[in-house]
């Protein structure tokens, strides 16, 4: 039998705060996370605004892993993973004796790493590279990270689907409770601001000056974030028995490819794939209360989006709305943001709004995107959006324990 | 004059076969980077960033629409290039 899966610890490592109470705070209050950047020399760049974590410090986080044997993103991944489980209220000591593991999506993996790798050999030659970021340098090691740890003796699987990556991780966890292969995962997904994706969303006309404005008439392209976002997952049946906070319950999720094009989205195939997650949630679209959208506030994905939601939920689509206009757009940790959020949401009744929102946009009508600050609601089932280039989609859906 | 012009329009033709993986002798002044070559967004991306840095230029995104063909592509970088007519 199938068991059901619920979430009972949070832990968003993010620019607008470390922690749920204050992360939960800036989403309520519609906080922006958007900074000059700092992580790399931005001087030359025509844009240098990114929704960096200037505050995030792994050696006061982190109580196994010595900051120095690991990229940032790996940190990022196991300073969620170890706040996840610190907020679920779980021993530590019986978690690593019991069956858990991590599953952990990325987009670029330890960016930062590669691209001082690339400096040193730049500057040098191949003889000069740092024997010790070599080491830091496969992707790979972001679950490991988690794992090592948090003593997780499970599995370790970092999954690099891109911009969808933590929705992936989230359902991967979902099915292996619920079929019993595990008793408790992490799931969730991180990325660090890079010099490489801030030129690369230039060049390809996708980067925004100062900020992000999703589902405005005049929004004009991402802001490049970075984070770590883990969510402690486990059965219904153990959160009850060991009285346990429960967020939200995974009732499901919906993954498919357009296998058309690189970098534009396809809304009949996210339409398709909004479809198959209520499918497999057991749901209607009528039943969704509210949207986390991918949202990236790109002038193509936004429009794409919306009428992926049209089309599936008819002219009247429950409130949509972007957190990425407040913490811009980190990568593989987003859809995972997306989930905490939601999470939040549901367990404190309200919506995340969407910050920077002034004009609405007459190509698509009927969108709510809940502007300025949160809204008191009931939630009762939440879909998360995550898209990725490739045409990779991943959605969850989210609930209330009914 | 005319002789500036061609070796323009064969380097960006060069520049052009090599992003769209042809061979420069399949490119035409009028053949539709898209409709004839097999070109999308990012490629049309590409060819504008190479065109930009070998003639030092900055063309606006916004006039990747108008770059359709060799001819046209040799149009919009003469003009923010300041190649005389």
């Amino acid at each position: 039998m199938r068991r059901r899966v619920v979430i009972t610890g949070l832990g968003p490592v993010s620019s607008v705060g470390i922690g749920t109470e204050e992360f939960a705070t800036a989403l309520q209050q519609g906080e922006s996370g958007i900074s000059p950047i700092s992580s790399f020399d931005a001087t030359g760049f025509p844009h240098r605004m990114a929704g960096e974590v200037p505050a995030f410090d792994p050696k006061q986080m982190l109580e196994h892993l010595d900051p120095r044997e690991w990229g940032r993103t790996s940190l990022f991944a196991a300073a969620a993973a170890r706040l996840a489980v610190q907020d679920s209220g779980i021993d530590p000591a019986a978690l690593s004796r019991a069956r858990a593991g991590s599953s952990i999506g990325t987009t670029s993996g330890e960016s930062q790493v590669i691209e001082e790798l690339t400096a040193q050999w730049v500057a040098g030659s191949l003889k000069d590279l740092d024997p010790a970021l070599i080491r830091a340098t496969p992707a790979s090691r972001l679950a490991v990270a988690v794992n090592r740890e948090l003593g997780l003796t499970g599995e370790a699987l970092t999954l690099s689907t891109a911009c969808s990556a933590s929705n992936y991780a989230l359902g991967h966890a979902y099915a292996t409770l619920a079929t019993g292969e595990a008793d408790y995962m992490i799931a969730g997904g991180a990325d660090s601001v890079c010099r490489w994706a801030h030129a690369g969303f230039y060049r390809l006309g996708a980067l925004t000056e100062f900020v992000c404005s999703p589902f405005d008439r005049d929004r004009s392209g991402i802001l490049t974030g970075e984070g770590g976002a883990a969510l402690f997952l486990e059965p219904l049946e153990s959160a009850e028995r060991r009285g346990a906070r429960i967020y939200a319950e995974v009732l499901g999720y919906g993954l498919n490819c357009d296998a058309s094009h690189m970098v534009a989205p396809d809304p009949v195939s996210i339409a398709e794939c909004m479809r198959r997650a209520h499918r497999k949630a057991g749901i209607d679209a009528a039943q969704v209360d509210y949207i986390c959208a991918h949202g990236t506030g790109t002038p193509a994905n936004d429009a794409m989006e919306t009428q992926a939601v049209l089309e599936v939920f008819g002219p009247k689509p429950p409130p949509i709305s972007s957190i990425k206009s407040m913490l811009g757009h980190t990568m593989g940790a987003a859809s995972g943001f997306g989930a905490i959020a939601s999470a939040l949401g549901i367990a404190r009744q309200f919506i995340p709004p969407t910050i920077n929102f002034r004009t609405p946009d007459p190509q698509m009508p009927g969108i709510d995107p809940v502007a300025g600050v949160a809204r008191p609601a009931r939630l009762r089932v939440v879909q998360n959006n995550g898209f990725a280039f490739g045409g990779n989609n991943a959605i969850t859906i989210l609930g209330e324990v009914a | 004059m005319t002789t500036a012009i061609q070796q323009h329009l064969d380097e960006i033709r060069e520049i052009a076969a090599e992003v769209l993986e042809i061979e420069p002798e399949e490119i035409t002044e009028t053949s539709s980077f898209a409709e004839e070559h097999e070109a999308d967004s990012l490629r049309a991306i590409e060819i504008l960033a190479r065109i930009e840095k070998k003639y030092n230029v900055e063309i606006p995104q916004a006039e990747l629409p108008k770059m359709v063909n060799l001819r046209a592509v040799y149009d919009v970088v003469a003009q923010h290039a300041g190649w005389a007519a």
